[in-house]
Protein backbone atom coordinates (compact mmCIF):
# COMPACT_ATOMS: atom_id res chain seq x y z
CA UNK A 1 0.00 0.00 0.00
CA UNK A 2 1.48 3.30 -1.07
CA UNK A 3 1.83 6.12 1.59
CA UNK A 4 -1.10 8.95 1.50
CA UNK A 5 1.21 12.28 -0.49
CA UNK A 6 1.06 14.82 1.63
CA UNK A 7 -1.06 17.69 0.14
CA UNK A 8 0.61 21.20 1.41
CA UNK A 9 -2.30 23.73 0.89
CA UNK A 10 -0.76 27.12 -0.37
CA UNK A 11 -3.92 28.89 -0.46
CA UNK A 12 -4.02 31.69 2.15
CA UNK A 13 -5.80 31.43 5.56
CA UNK A 14 -4.67 27.48 5.44
CA UNK A 15 -1.48 25.22 5.34
CA UNK A 16 1.30 25.84 7.59
CA UNK A 17 0.08 29.45 9.09
CA UNK A 18 -3.49 28.68 10.27
CA UNK A 19 -5.32 31.78 11.79
CA UNK A 20 -5.19 31.88 15.52
CA UNK A 21 -6.61 35.09 17.23
CA UNK A 22 -9.63 33.98 18.60
CA UNK A 23 -10.56 37.67 18.19
CA UNK A 24 -10.18 37.28 14.13
CA UNK A 25 -12.10 34.23 14.17
CA UNK A 26 -15.34 36.11 16.23
CA UNK A 27 -14.86 38.72 13.84
CA UNK A 28 -15.18 36.43 10.70
CA UNK A 29 -18.28 34.27 12.54
CA UNK A 30 -20.28 38.06 12.51
CA UNK A 31 -19.39 38.94 9.07
CA UNK A 32 -20.63 35.58 8.26
CA UNK A 33 -23.72 36.37 10.20
CA UNK A 34 -24.58 39.53 8.56
CA UNK A 35 -22.23 41.88 6.11
CA UNK A 36 -21.02 44.89 8.04
CA UNK A 37 -19.08 47.53 7.76
CA UNK A 38 -15.57 48.19 10.27
CA UNK A 39 -17.18 50.32 13.24
CA UNK A 40 -20.41 48.39 12.90
CA UNK A 41 -18.64 45.24 13.34
CA UNK A 42 -16.87 47.17 16.60
CA UNK A 43 -20.46 47.61 18.24
CA UNK A 44 -21.68 43.95 17.42
CA UNK A 45 -18.22 42.32 18.80
CA UNK A 46 -18.55 44.71 21.92
CA UNK A 47 -22.09 43.30 22.12
CA UNK A 48 -21.78 39.53 21.21
CA UNK A 49 -18.69 38.80 23.15
CA UNK A 50 -19.12 40.44 26.15
CA UNK A 51 -17.32 38.95 28.96
CA UNK A 52 -15.54 36.18 26.55
CA UNK A 53 -13.24 38.29 24.14
CA UNK A 54 -12.20 42.10 24.38
CA UNK A 55 -11.39 44.55 21.89
CA UNK A 56 -7.87 46.33 22.35
CA UNK A 57 -9.85 49.35 20.39
CA UNK A 58 -11.92 49.86 17.44
CA UNK A 59 -9.12 50.15 15.21
CA UNK A 60 -8.01 46.38 15.58
CA UNK A 61 -11.23 45.76 13.92
CA UNK A 62 -9.66 47.22 10.42
CA UNK A 63 -6.37 45.38 11.32
CA UNK A 64 -8.52 42.06 11.58
CA UNK A 65 -10.32 43.32 8.32
CA UNK A 66 -7.48 43.70 6.85
CA UNK A 67 -5.74 39.84 7.76
CA UNK A 68 -9.18 38.16 7.03
CA UNK A 69 -9.53 39.76 3.61
CA UNK A 70 -5.92 38.72 2.82
CA UNK A 71 -6.58 35.33 3.51
CA UNK A 72 -9.33 35.59 1.35
CA UNK A 73 -11.83 34.55 4.07
CA UNK A 74 -13.77 38.18 3.30
CA UNK A 75 -14.55 40.08 0.66
CA UNK A 76 -15.47 43.48 -0.13
CA UNK A 77 -18.84 44.21 -0.97
CA UNK A 78 -18.54 46.20 -4.46
CA UNK A 79 -20.32 49.64 -4.75
CA UNK A 80 -20.17 49.87 -1.09
CA UNK A 81 -17.11 52.56 -0.72
CA UNK A 82 -18.79 55.71 -2.30
CA UNK A 83 -19.92 58.97 -0.27
CA UNK A 84 -18.26 61.61 1.75
CA UNK A 85 -17.48 58.75 4.14
CA UNK A 86 -17.16 55.39 2.26
CA UNK A 87 -18.06 52.67 4.74
CA UNK A 88 -17.15 49.40 2.70
CA UNK A 89 -18.88 46.50 3.99
CA UNK A 90 -17.49 42.93 4.08
CA UNK A 91 -19.21 39.58 3.45
CA UNK A 92 -18.10 36.10 3.95
CA UNK A 93 -16.30 34.64 1.28
CA UNK A 94 -17.22 30.71 0.69
CA UNK A 95 -13.76 29.64 1.63
CA UNK A 96 -14.26 31.67 4.91
CA UNK A 97 -17.46 29.96 5.99
CA UNK A 98 -15.89 26.81 5.05
CA UNK A 99 -12.97 27.52 7.06
CA UNK A 100 -15.08 28.87 10.05
CA UNK A 101 -16.75 25.52 10.56
CA UNK A 102 -13.76 23.89 10.27
CA UNK A 103 -12.11 26.30 12.84
CA UNK A 104 -15.29 25.20 15.53
CA UNK A 105 -14.78 21.64 14.75
CA UNK A 106 -10.86 21.85 16.32
CA UNK A 107 -12.51 24.14 18.74
CA UNK A 108 -15.01 21.66 20.24
CA UNK A 109 -11.95 18.76 20.21
CA UNK A 110 -9.44 21.33 21.97
CA UNK A 111 -11.99 21.92 24.60
CA UNK A 112 -12.74 18.32 25.24
CA UNK A 113 -9.30 18.17 25.79
CA UNK A 114 -8.93 20.82 27.89
CA UNK A 115 -10.92 19.39 30.43
CA UNK A 116 -9.64 16.17 30.30
CA UNK A 117 -6.18 17.93 30.97
CA UNK A 118 -7.52 19.73 33.82
CA UNK A 119 -8.65 16.75 35.26
CA UNK A 120 -5.66 14.24 34.98
CA UNK A 121 -3.35 17.70 36.33
CA UNK A 122 -5.88 17.96 39.31
CA UNK A 123 -4.87 14.11 39.92
CA UNK A 124 -1.19 15.53 40.88
CA UNK A 125 -2.18 16.22 44.26
CA UNK A 126 -2.68 12.55 45.20
CA UNK A 127 -0.48 13.37 47.98
CA UNK A 128 -1.54 16.70 48.55
CA UNK A 129 -5.49 16.05 48.67
CA UNK A 130 -5.77 19.87 50.60
CA UNK A 131 -4.20 21.62 47.88
CA UNK A 132 -6.37 19.87 45.24
CA UNK A 133 -9.59 20.62 47.78
CA UNK A 134 -8.62 24.08 47.45
CA UNK A 135 -8.65 24.15 43.78
CA UNK A 136 -12.09 22.08 43.69
CA UNK A 137 -13.35 24.73 46.51
CA UNK A 138 -12.66 27.32 44.13
CA UNK A 139 -13.70 25.64 40.62
CA UNK A 140 -17.04 25.23 42.36
CA UNK A 141 -16.69 28.88 43.64
CA UNK A 142 -16.62 29.62 39.59
CA UNK A 143 -19.07 27.25 38.29
CA UNK A 144 -22.05 28.38 40.60
CA UNK A 145 -21.13 32.14 40.08
CA UNK A 146 -21.38 31.16 36.42
CA UNK A 147 -24.83 29.51 37.28
CA UNK A 148 -26.20 32.18 38.81
CA UNK A 149 -25.11 35.03 36.26
CA UNK A 150 -26.68 32.56 33.58
CA UNK A 151 -29.85 34.61 32.42
CA UNK A 152 -33.54 33.13 32.96
CA UNK A 153 -35.78 32.63 30.26
CA UNK A 154 -33.33 32.64 27.40
CA UNK A 155 -34.73 29.01 26.03
CA UNK A 156 -38.33 30.67 25.94
CA UNK A 157 -37.05 33.85 24.11
CA UNK A 158 -37.69 33.26 20.88
CA UNK A 159 -38.07 36.51 19.41
CA UNK A 160 -39.65 37.04 16.21
CA UNK A 161 -38.14 34.43 13.83
CA UNK A 162 -36.72 31.64 15.12
CA UNK A 163 -32.86 32.86 14.40
CA UNK A 164 -33.71 35.78 16.46
CA UNK A 165 -31.83 35.80 20.01
CA UNK A 166 -30.68 32.35 18.45
CA UNK A 167 -27.22 33.37 19.70
CA UNK A 168 -28.00 34.48 23.25
CA UNK A 169 -30.00 31.19 23.79
CA UNK A 170 -27.41 28.72 22.21
CA UNK A 171 -24.68 30.47 24.89
CA UNK A 172 -27.40 29.96 27.84
CA UNK A 173 -28.25 26.53 27.43
CA UNK A 174 -24.62 25.64 26.82
CA UNK A 175 -23.40 27.37 29.84
CA UNK A 176 -26.43 25.89 32.09
CA UNK A 177 -26.01 22.21 30.16
CA UNK A 178 -22.35 22.19 30.78
CA UNK A 179 -22.87 23.47 34.52
CA UNK A 180 -25.05 20.24 34.42
CA UNK A 181 -21.90 18.31 33.94
CA UNK A 182 -19.51 20.16 36.06
CA UNK A 183 -21.27 20.36 39.16
CA UNK A 184 -21.45 16.53 39.85
CA UNK A 185 -18.12 16.02 39.12
CA UNK A 186 -17.06 18.98 41.42
CA UNK A 187 -18.94 16.81 43.93
CA UNK A 188 -17.30 13.41 42.74
CA UNK A 189 -13.60 14.44 42.93
CA UNK A 190 -14.32 16.29 46.27
CA UNK A 191 -15.53 12.91 47.33
CA UNK A 192 -12.23 11.32 45.73
CA UNK A 193 -9.86 14.24 47.69
CA UNK A 194 -11.71 14.47 51.03
CA UNK A 195 -11.10 10.13 51.32
CA UNK A 196 -7.76 10.20 50.60
CA UNK A 197 -7.55 13.35 52.90
CA UNK A 198 -8.69 11.39 55.60
CA UNK A 199 -7.00 8.30 54.74
CA UNK A 200 -3.46 10.37 55.64
CA UNK A 201 -4.80 11.28 58.92
CA UNK A 202 -5.03 8.10 60.40
CA UNK A 203 -2.57 6.37 62.24
CA UNK B 1 -30.18 41.68 61.56
CA UNK B 2 -31.14 39.14 58.32
CA UNK B 3 -34.22 37.13 57.59
CA UNK B 4 -32.95 33.91 57.66
CA UNK B 5 -29.96 32.92 59.72
CA UNK B 6 -28.48 29.60 60.32
CA UNK B 7 -25.57 28.84 62.43
CA UNK B 8 -23.56 25.43 62.04
CA UNK B 9 -26.52 23.70 61.86
CA UNK B 10 -26.03 20.22 61.83
CA UNK B 11 -28.58 17.00 61.84
CA UNK B 12 -28.26 13.22 61.53
CA UNK B 13 -30.57 10.46 60.39
CA UNK B 14 -30.38 6.51 62.01
CA UNK B 15 -29.51 5.09 65.14
CA UNK B 16 -27.38 2.58 63.78
CA UNK B 17 -25.77 3.65 60.66
CA UNK B 18 -25.46 7.34 61.34
CA UNK B 19 -26.14 9.91 57.98
CA UNK B 20 -24.91 13.28 58.64
CA UNK B 21 -27.46 15.07 56.56
CA UNK B 22 -26.20 18.56 57.55
CA UNK B 23 -22.37 19.56 59.16
CA UNK B 24 -22.08 23.04 60.39
CA UNK B 25 -24.05 24.83 57.90
CA UNK B 26 -24.11 28.64 57.96
CA UNK B 27 -26.57 30.64 56.03
CA UNK B 28 -27.44 33.86 55.37
CA UNK B 29 -30.44 35.69 53.74
CA UNK B 30 -32.03 38.97 53.25
CA UNK B 31 -35.48 39.83 52.10
CA UNK B 32 -35.83 39.89 48.50
CA UNK B 33 -33.08 37.37 47.41
CA UNK B 34 -33.05 34.47 45.65
CA UNK B 35 -30.68 31.43 46.87
CA UNK B 36 -30.85 28.04 44.76
CA UNK B 37 -28.71 25.12 46.50
CA UNK B 38 -27.54 22.39 44.38
CA UNK B 39 -27.03 18.90 45.71
CA UNK B 40 -26.97 15.22 44.22
CA UNK B 41 -29.38 13.18 46.00
CA UNK B 42 -28.67 12.75 49.96
CA UNK B 43 -26.49 15.67 49.68
CA UNK B 44 -29.10 17.18 52.56
CA UNK B 45 -30.50 19.72 50.47
CA UNK B 46 -34.33 18.74 51.41
CA UNK B 47 -33.30 18.81 55.16
CA UNK B 48 -31.47 22.18 54.68
CA UNK B 49 -34.91 23.21 53.52
CA UNK B 50 -36.83 21.98 56.42
CA UNK B 51 -34.93 22.99 58.82
CA UNK B 52 -34.70 26.48 57.39
CA UNK B 53 -39.08 26.20 57.18
CA UNK B 54 -38.93 25.30 61.37
CA UNK B 55 -40.24 21.85 59.85
CA UNK B 56 -37.37 19.60 61.80
CA UNK B 57 -35.58 20.06 64.20
CA UNK B 58 -31.43 20.79 63.87
CA UNK B 59 -29.23 18.51 66.57
CA UNK B 60 -27.15 21.29 66.35
CA UNK B 61 -26.78 25.10 65.59
CA UNK B 62 -29.56 27.48 65.50
CA UNK B 63 -31.80 28.78 63.25
CA UNK B 64 -33.07 32.25 63.75
CA UNK B 65 -36.17 33.91 61.21
CA UNK B 66 -36.36 37.75 61.64
CA UNK B 67 -33.88 38.05 64.42
CA UNK B 68 -35.75 35.22 66.67
CA UNK B 69 -34.86 31.51 67.56
CA UNK B 70 -37.58 29.70 64.67
CA UNK B 71 -37.43 26.73 67.50
CA UNK B 72 -38.19 28.50 70.54
CA UNK B 73 -41.60 30.54 69.22
CA UNK B 74 -43.57 28.35 71.09
CA UNK B 75 -47.24 28.58 69.90
CA UNK B 76 -46.79 30.05 66.88
CA UNK B 77 -47.61 28.68 63.35
CA UNK B 78 -45.03 28.00 60.85
CA UNK B 79 -46.83 30.17 57.73
CA UNK B 80 -46.55 33.34 60.16
CA UNK B 81 -43.46 34.77 57.61
CA UNK B 82 -42.11 31.03 56.29
CA UNK B 83 -43.74 30.05 53.20
CA UNK B 84 -43.17 25.73 52.65
CA UNK B 85 -43.93 24.66 49.41
CA UNK B 86 -45.60 21.38 49.04
CA UNK B 87 -46.36 19.66 45.71
CA UNK B 88 -48.88 17.49 46.69
CA UNK B 89 -52.11 17.87 47.00
CA UNK B 90 -54.03 15.44 49.47
CA UNK B 91 -57.72 14.27 48.95
CA UNK B 92 -58.85 15.35 52.27
CA UNK B 93 -58.26 18.84 51.51
CA UNK B 94 -60.64 19.56 48.82
CA UNK B 95 -61.81 18.48 45.33
CA UNK B 96 -60.30 21.74 43.16
CA UNK B 97 -57.55 23.14 43.15
CA UNK B 98 -59.01 26.65 44.27
CA UNK B 99 -60.39 24.04 47.50
CA UNK B 100 -56.41 23.47 48.44
CA UNK B 101 -55.43 27.10 48.63
CA UNK B 102 -58.92 27.76 50.70
CA UNK B 103 -58.59 25.80 53.22
CA UNK B 104 -55.58 26.32 54.91
CA UNK B 105 -57.04 30.01 55.22
CA UNK B 106 -60.17 29.26 56.62
CA UNK B 107 -58.33 26.62 59.33
CA UNK B 108 -56.73 30.37 60.47
CA UNK B 109 -60.22 31.79 60.63
CA UNK B 110 -60.70 33.85 57.53
CA UNK B 111 -64.60 33.83 56.05
CA UNK B 112 -65.16 32.44 52.51
CA UNK B 113 -65.48 35.11 50.70
CA UNK B 114 -62.18 36.90 52.05
CA UNK B 115 -60.28 33.11 51.79
CA UNK B 116 -61.39 32.18 48.36
CA UNK B 117 -60.66 36.04 47.25
CA UNK B 118 -57.06 35.81 48.25
CA UNK B 119 -56.63 32.13 46.74
CA UNK B 120 -58.07 33.46 43.51
CA UNK B 121 -55.36 36.02 43.70
CA UNK B 122 -52.67 33.74 44.52
CA UNK B 123 -53.80 31.47 41.42
CA UNK B 124 -53.36 34.78 39.18
CA UNK B 125 -50.36 35.97 40.38
CA UNK B 126 -48.36 32.61 39.99
CA UNK B 127 -49.99 32.52 36.32
CA UNK B 128 -52.86 29.61 36.36
CA UNK B 129 -56.02 31.53 37.41
CA UNK B 130 -57.54 29.10 35.02
CA UNK B 131 -56.68 26.46 37.24
CA UNK B 132 -58.64 27.01 39.74
CA UNK B 133 -61.80 24.84 38.87
CA UNK B 134 -59.68 21.70 38.09
CA UNK B 135 -58.72 18.96 40.11
CA UNK B 136 -54.81 18.82 41.12
CA UNK B 137 -54.58 15.72 39.14
CA UNK B 138 -55.60 16.74 36.06
CA UNK B 139 -52.20 19.78 36.43
CA UNK B 140 -49.41 19.31 34.40
CA UNK B 141 -46.17 19.17 36.25
CA UNK B 142 -45.53 23.29 35.76
CA UNK B 143 -48.96 23.87 36.56
CA UNK B 144 -48.80 22.13 40.04
CA UNK B 145 -45.57 23.16 41.02
CA UNK B 146 -47.22 27.14 40.06
CA UNK B 147 -50.36 25.69 42.33
CA UNK B 148 -47.78 25.39 45.35
CA UNK B 149 -46.40 28.30 45.40
CA UNK B 150 -50.12 30.10 45.27
CA UNK B 151 -50.40 28.14 48.14
CA UNK B 152 -47.97 29.44 49.87
CA UNK B 153 -48.41 32.84 48.71
CA UNK B 154 -52.00 32.87 50.25
CA UNK B 155 -50.15 33.28 53.78
CA UNK B 156 -48.12 36.00 52.32
CA UNK B 157 -45.08 35.03 53.19
CA UNK B 158 -41.53 36.49 53.95
CA UNK B 159 -39.96 33.53 52.85
CA UNK B 160 -40.63 30.68 50.38
CA UNK B 161 -39.18 27.67 50.63
CA UNK B 162 -39.47 25.13 47.75
CA UNK B 163 -37.66 22.10 46.70
CA UNK B 164 -37.22 20.80 43.12
CA UNK B 165 -39.52 23.65 41.60
CA UNK B 166 -38.37 22.12 38.37
CA UNK B 167 -38.19 18.66 38.40
CA UNK B 168 -39.71 17.12 35.87
CA UNK B 169 -40.52 20.22 34.02
CA UNK B 170 -39.65 20.86 30.22
CA UNK B 171 -37.58 23.45 29.46
CA UNK B 172 -39.75 26.50 28.94
CA UNK B 173 -41.97 25.54 31.50
CA UNK B 174 -38.70 25.58 33.70
CA UNK B 175 -37.49 29.02 32.20
CA UNK B 176 -41.15 29.92 33.70
CA UNK B 177 -40.95 29.07 37.10
CA UNK B 178 -37.48 30.35 37.37
CA UNK B 179 -38.35 34.07 36.21
CA UNK B 180 -41.70 33.51 38.39
CA UNK B 181 -39.34 33.13 41.25
CA UNK B 182 -37.54 35.57 40.54
CA UNK B 183 -40.55 37.98 40.30
CA UNK B 184 -41.44 37.06 43.73
CA UNK B 185 -38.03 37.82 44.78
CA UNK B 186 -38.04 41.53 43.54
CA UNK B 187 -41.64 41.95 45.50
CA UNK B 188 -39.14 41.49 48.63
CA UNK B 189 -39.78 37.82 49.30
CA UNK B 190 -36.63 35.43 49.71
CA UNK B 191 -36.29 32.93 48.24
CA UNK B 192 -34.34 29.66 49.17
CA UNK B 193 -35.08 26.82 46.84
CA UNK B 194 -32.92 23.42 45.94
CA UNK B 195 -32.51 21.51 43.23
CA UNK B 196 -30.35 18.96 41.46
CA UNK B 197 -30.45 20.30 38.40
CA UNK B 198 -27.73 23.10 37.80
CA UNK B 199 -29.72 25.09 35.09
CA UNK B 200 -32.16 25.93 37.75
CA UNK B 201 -29.13 28.27 39.47
CA UNK B 202 -29.57 30.56 36.74
CA UNK B 203 -30.78 33.96 38.32
CA UNK B 204 -29.97 33.44 41.94
CA UNK B 205 -27.18 33.17 44.86
CA UNK B 206 -25.74 29.28 43.53
CA UNK B 207 -24.73 27.08 46.41
CA UNK B 208 -23.85 23.67 46.66
CA UNK B 209 -24.43 20.94 49.21
CA UNK B 210 -21.80 18.06 49.41
CA UNK B 211 -22.62 15.50 52.19
CA UNK B 212 -23.96 17.69 54.40
CA UNK B 213 -21.78 20.37 53.47
CA UNK B 214 -22.49 23.94 52.17
CA UNK B 215 -20.03 25.27 49.28
CA UNK B 216 -20.17 28.38 47.33
CA UNK B 217 -19.52 31.49 50.10
CA UNK B 218 -16.02 32.97 49.84
CA UNK B 219 -13.60 30.15 49.25
CA UNK B 220 -10.89 29.82 52.41
CA UNK B 221 -7.86 31.40 51.56
CA UNK B 222 -4.71 29.65 50.19
CA UNK B 223 -2.35 28.92 52.61
CA UNK B 224 0.64 31.36 51.92
CA UNK B 225 3.10 27.98 53.16
CA UNK B 226 2.36 24.35 52.19
CA UNK B 227 4.91 21.90 53.75
CA UNK B 228 5.21 19.28 50.70
CA UNK B 229 4.62 16.01 52.14
CA UNK B 230 6.48 13.53 50.24
CA UNK B 231 7.38 9.87 50.64
CA UNK B 232 11.03 8.85 50.28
Amino acid sequence: MSARPVVVDKRPGRGANPMQSAVHWALLGLVIERPSYGYELAQRFEHAYAGMLQLSGVSYVYTALDTLQYRSMIEEIPGTRTGRQPKPRYRATSEGVRSYQERLIAQMHEDLRRSRLFARQLAAFAQEPEMALDVIERYGQACLEEAGETPVLASADGGASPASGLASRLVSEERRLALEARLPWIDYARREFKALAAGRMQP
Amino acid sequence: MSLLQLEHVSKCYGRVSERVALRDVSLRMEPGEMVVVWGMRRSGRSTLLRIASGVETPDAGVVRFEGRDLYARHGERLGDGIGYCRRTFASSEGQLVLDHLIIGLLARGLALPQAAGRARAALERVGIGYCAALRPAQLDCAEAVRAAIARALTFAPKLLLIDEPTIGVDLLARDGILTLLRSLAQEGIAILASTGESPSLSGGRALMLSEGELHGGRPRELATVVPLRRSA
